[in-house]
């Protein structure tokens, strides 16, 4: 078979690489390389996505066993020594097309390769040097040193260099030492690939004992096409070759090739249309125009740009099987596209068991991309977002998508979805010491406190996510009257039902905070005010309903105790204010309500948030805008009634349009937002809208401005990217809109603040932190300052 | 509060016996009038002679006088009865400090002024300064923001130091209407009143509390002009008293001003339901929107429109 004539189809231009067995080695990628094209060896790889717990994305790429003619294959994939010679046994699971007279070709190579020799010891050819040698003259039991690989092409009488398509084929390696049967093997491996009319290998003896292989070959061709079709021959019965008998008479042989033909033309018609787009036909086609004869190396051309194009875009199971209707004057190229068969999910335990998981299956369904289903075509992309879908619900510690090859179908891919499931009930608790100083600048025993947190989750409940947790902080559980801060939270999603697509989670949760009230803040000038803390403790319900990622309406029941407390934790009504004298008066404004320092209240809440900003190169570009309302109910102390409302409108407008991609540089940016709150109605003082702080108007304090009924504030920021992080410079105002004596004492006047202001700044995006430079426009001064997150 | 000790008005008798005739006779007026007490607050700038003035009305040393220091910070409210009728003099500490509204000395006389109705305004300041500057307005203001602008109709612009010569043989009488024309007018600026209304109602009156005030034939304390202002700054407070304008009654509400947790109550209902159908149904809609735009990656969208295959 050293020669064959060329046939009908060119079966197996394409090594199969989809394979059954556990993956050799796995590479892993970052999250931030997840959009860069993966250096995969060609012809490309099987992928399992998976996912460790510690939410970083990780590509398992899964090369194949270099079982494969195909040098690219070996090395690139494998990395070990040599090519780890996996071969052989159950590869192969694409039959070497219809038609041709090569039948069961890749079992028999398969099977020649494993028995490949793995020593690295070898034996001179004895003979002496320059002499070329017959590979069937070459001694049987001898170890040659192959030092080089040429190739010549006979019909155009040139040496090939190792840049030609072809040199892919050979599995030879310059180096390599190989007996005299793997050579023959090597050479049956061309001849009966098909793209060879004719092709020998012949050595020639070097001075040191090695040998240089030769492989003299003319390539196949066949007639001009100028129709090409590409058909996905995914999940097709493949046509069992019948063997041809020699003795066959010509008329037995003209009517057996026109009965393959006819059944080609029928497979061809039942076939299902590809993926291909038009302008990758047209392109084919161009190509089959430009070069006239149908040569083997086109035909190469012509894989390659169509797996490229599947490859590019996702589908990474889809292959180039076979050509087929060679010598007419249409070219078919049969695809494997990877068509999902099954949908498999599995749970596994610490040792990578399979187990019964506690999580029930449609949870895990209802987040998977429809194209993930029975049907569709395996796409790598929707194997990554089921990853990330599926990691969102922070159930599993590992997570891993993995097409494999089906077995009960050929050309269909089973997904397969392991899951490690994370621990249900978790504990954590966290220490902290505090030290001061005493008197004598050493700390006493008495000043040694132990704080910290104390948290619990129970996650997962029946199997449907619902979980339960609560965390207590304080920084001294020797007293923890003082700062106990408690959170009981309990959270059952899929309210409608897991098997509705609405997704309506609720919440309910018991919460007690202590911050420091911003209304209670002197303005420029004013030393210090007394400060005054608003205690907060209550349960809260509510409900919401995520529409997309980032939109979401919540709407609930708020019942809350508020509380507040002066320096020294007395339950205090009226905010202080220092007197000339230096004295301090407690007849400031009244903190709540009720004049007692005590306030209950129950009111509904509602917050939509229309959110699709999205990112540019790592640049947020997009829309956010936020409306929220607290509506008063009348119950509680004084029949509090009140609609408390506030409407925020972000806009990240993109000045420069670029392409997006990994590693591109990010548009600058314009930021335009306003704020407006608002309040009808009673307003205790812990409720007033302040103004100033880094997330109202910068460059001045929490409440500088002033606290009032009604504010307005408006921002704008202009980012230019500088060097992976960008460089801002931002201009502020906010408004009181005379409202400020609308709340009851009128604290802004009080404490001697202007009620509105104006900044503007310049700062630097470091990560994490912005450091900016602020110019408070009241008083003209500037100020550096630091602050976590973003503003917007 | 305690209402002060009434005592009785003995200081009367320390007047020239022609001012105490006409004293008495507008008691006796006001009487006629059913007006049994009536209230004078004295308010103005600090160090203008306001409890002076108080002493020379009444007639005794009844609040202390420290020229050179600032008066102490609590109002002082001082009674004399006389044959029956009730006569109440408030005496504030000055309204400014370091040239700034004293916000707290303000606080302290609107407390101090809780519950009690004020029949007439005494605002002081002296005749012998040229100029009238923001502190007048500012001063002005405050009283208005306090006890609201009806207040201006029961006010009196008593002038100090009157026994003055005017610079550059300016005429008396000349200088005084100058005088009093800028301070009101400032005083209407502060006040925030339209001209007319304004002018109309606020008379203006001498005073001179100096012990060495020329006196004429009859032992009077005699102006410059010739008018006995003892008598006549009497007169005026009866003509306030007595005028259409309804005193002035100080309660909570007017010390704290309006309720601004009571406005638009009402209307909450309807805001709320303008909120839910104006605000959040349009930003539902939008992001009903946004999800039907939303920009699918290639392989979703061509998936959409390719399923037809059989299996």
């Amino acid at each position: 078979m050293s020669s064959s004539t060329a046939p009908n189809n060119l079966a197996a231009v394409i090594p199969s690489s989809c394979r059954k067995r556990p993956p050799l080695t796995k590479c892993n990628l970052s999250p931030s390389d997840s959009n860069s094209k993966p250096t995969l060896p060609r012809p490309p790889l099987f992928k399992a996505i998976a996912l460790s717990s510690a939410a970083s994305i990780l590509l398992h790429c899964t090369p194949l066993s270099p079982f494969l003619p195909n040098p690219l294959a070996q090395f690139g994939g494998g990395g070990t020594t040599g090519g780890g010679g996996g071969g052989g046994g159950d590869g192969g699971w694409f039959h070497g097309g219809s038609g041709g007279d090569q039948g069961g070709l890749w079992q028999r190579m398969f099977a020649a390769l494993a028995d490949e020799s793995q020593s690295q010891e070898w034996d001179s050819h004895g003979l002496p040097a320059n002499i070329v040698v017959q590979l069937n003259k070459m001694s049987g039991f001898k170890k040659y040193k192959v030092s080089d690989i040429s190739f010549f092409d006979r019909s155009e009488r040139v040496r090939v260099g190792t840049e030609d398509s072809f040199f892919e084929m050979v599995s030879l390696r310059p180096g390599g030492v190989y007996t005299k049967a793997q050579l023959q093997k090597e050479l049956e491996t061309l001849a009966t690939s098909g793209m060879f009319e004719k092709v020998d290998l012949e050595g020639k003896t070097n001075p040191d004992g090695t040998i240089g292989v030769t492989i003299s070959f003319s390539e196949s061709t066949w007639q001009s096409a100028d129709k090409f079709r590409c058909i996905n021959v995914g999940l097709m019965q493949q046509t069992k070759p019948v063997e041809m008998d020699a003795d066959m008479t010509d008329k037995e042989r003209m009517e057996y090739y026109l009965s393959q033909e006819r059944e080609y033309k029928r497979r061809i018609d039942r076939a299902r249309p590809c993926l291909l787009p038009r302008h990758v036909h047209a392109e084919i086609l161009d190509m089959l125009k430009r070069h006239g004869m149908v040569s083997a190396r086109l035909l190469q051309r012509i894989r390659d740009r169509v797996q490229k194009w599947y490859h590019d875009e996702g589908y990474a199971c889809a292959q180039v099987v076979n050509f087929g209707n060679l010598n007419t004057n249409e070219v078919v190229c049969e695809v494997v596209e990877g068509d999902i068969t099954k949908l498999d999910i599995q749970f596994q335990d610490k040792l990578g068991n399979v187990v019964e998981g506690n999580t029930q299956v449609p949870v895990i369904q209802r987040e998977l991309p429809r194209q993930l289903r029975p049907g569709y075509t395996f796409n790598i992309e929707a194997g990554k977002q089921a990853l990330r879908n599926v990691n969102s619900l922070a159930l599993f510690s590992n997570i891993e998508v993995n097409p494999r090859p089906d077995e009960k179908q050929e050309g269909g891919i089973i997904v397969e979805i392991k899951l490690k499931e994370l621990e249900q009930k978790s504990a954590e608790v966290s220490t902290e010491w505090s030290l001061v100083p005493g008197r004598g600048g050493y700390p006493t025993l008495a000043s040694v406190q132990p704080g910290g947190t104390v948290s619990f989750e129970h996650r997962n409940l029946q199997g449907l996510n619902r979980s339960i947790n609560g965390s207590i902080t304080t920084s001294n559980f020797l007293n923890p009257q003082d700062d106990l801060a408690f959170k009981l939270e309990y959270v059952h999603p899929y309210l409608d039902g897991v098997y509705y697509p609405r997704n309506r989670t609720l919440r309910v949760s018991c919460f007690n905070s202590r911050k420091l009230s911003p209304v209670f803040t002197g303005g420029p000038g004013v030393d210090e005010v007394p400060p005054i803390w608003v205690d907060r403790t209550g349960v809260k319900a509510n409900i919401t309903e995520n529409f997309t990622r980032q939109s979401k309406f919540t709407y609930g029941l708020v019942m809350e105790e508020i509380t507040t407390r002066d320096e020294s934790s007395h339950i205090c009504a009226n905010g202080q204010r220092v007197l000339p004298s230096g004295g301090i008066s407690a007849d400031g404004p009244p903190t709540t309500l009720s004049g007692t320092g005590i306030d209950r209240m129950a009111f509904l809440q509602a917050n939509i948030t229309r959110d699709n900003t999205r990112f540019v190169n790592g640049a947020v570009v997009g829309d956010r805008n936020m409306f929220q309302v607290d509506q008063g109910l009348g119950i509680g102390t004084q029949f509090p009634f009140f609609n408390r409302h506030q409407l925020t409108l972000t806009r990240f407008l993109q000045l420069i349009p670029v392409e997006e991609g990994a590693g591109k540089p990010p548009p600058p940016v314009l930021v335009l937002h306003g704020h407006y709150g608002g309040c009808v109605g009673d307003l205790p003082s812990y409720d007033a809208f302040t103004l100033g702080g880094p997330y109202s108007v910068r460059g001045y304090n929490m409440g500088e401005l002033g606290a009032a009924r009604n504010i307005l504030e408006l921002a704008a920021e202009l980012r230019i990217p500088v060097k992976g992080t960008h460089v801002y410079a931002f201009a502020e105002h906010g408004n009181d809109l005379g409202s400020s004596k609308g709340v009851k004492g009128n604290p802004t006047e009080v404490y001697r603040r202007m009620g509105h202001g104006s900044s503007y700044g310049v700062g630097l995006k470091l990560g994490l932190v912005r450091a900016e430079y602020a110019v408070d426009h009241n008083s003209g001064t500037g100020a550096l300052f630091f602050r976590f997150g973003e503003r917007f | 509060m305690a209402s002060p000790i009434i005592r009785e008005w003995s200081g009367i008798n320390t007047f020239a016996p022609a001012t105490q005739t006409k004293l008495l006779e507008l008691l006796g007026k006001l009487k006629q009038e059913n007006v049994n007490s009536l209230t004078i607050l004295v308010m103005g700038k600090g160090g203008v002679g306001k409890s002076s003035t108080v002493n020379s009305i009444i007639g005794e040393r009844v609040v202390s006088i420290s020229p050179f220091q600032s008066e102490g910070p609590r109002p002082v409210i001082v009674a004399r009865s006389r044959a029956g009728f009730t006569l109440n003099i408030i005496d504030t500490p000055g309204l400014i400090e370091g040239g700034y509204i004293n916000d707290m000395a303000l606080d302290i006389i609107k407390r101090f002024l809780l519950n009690k109705t004020i029949d007439v305004l005494l605002y002081v300041d002296r005749l012998d300064v040229y100029r009238v500057d923001n502190l007048d307005k500012l001063v002005a203001k405050a009283i208005t923001d306090s006890f609201g602008k009806e207040i201006w109709n029961k006010a009196i612009v008593a002038l100090t130091h009157a026994q003055f010569s005017p610079p550059d043989g300016l005429p008396y009488d000349e200088f005084f209407s100058q005088r009093s024309e800028s301070l009101l007018k400032v005083l209407r600026a502060g006040a925030r009143i339209k001209k007319e209304a304004f002018q109309a109602s606020i008379p203006v009156v001498l005073v001179e509390n100096s012990g060495r005030c020329n006196k004429n034939e009859s032992d009077e304390k005699v102006l410059p002009n010739g008018t006995a202002w003892i008598p006549h700054l009497v007169q005026t407070i009866t003509n306030i008293a007595l005028n259409k304008s309804a005193s002035i009654h100080v309660d909570k509400d007017l010390i704290e001003g309006p309720n601004p947790n009571q406005r638009g109550k009402l209307w909450i209902p309807l805001v709320f339901a303008l909120q839910y159908f104006l605000l959040i149904k349009p930003i539902k809609a939008l992001i009903e929107r946004d999800i039907e735009n939303e920009r699918k990656p290639a392989w979703e969208r061509r998936d959409a429109g390719f399923r037809k295959r059989d299996f």
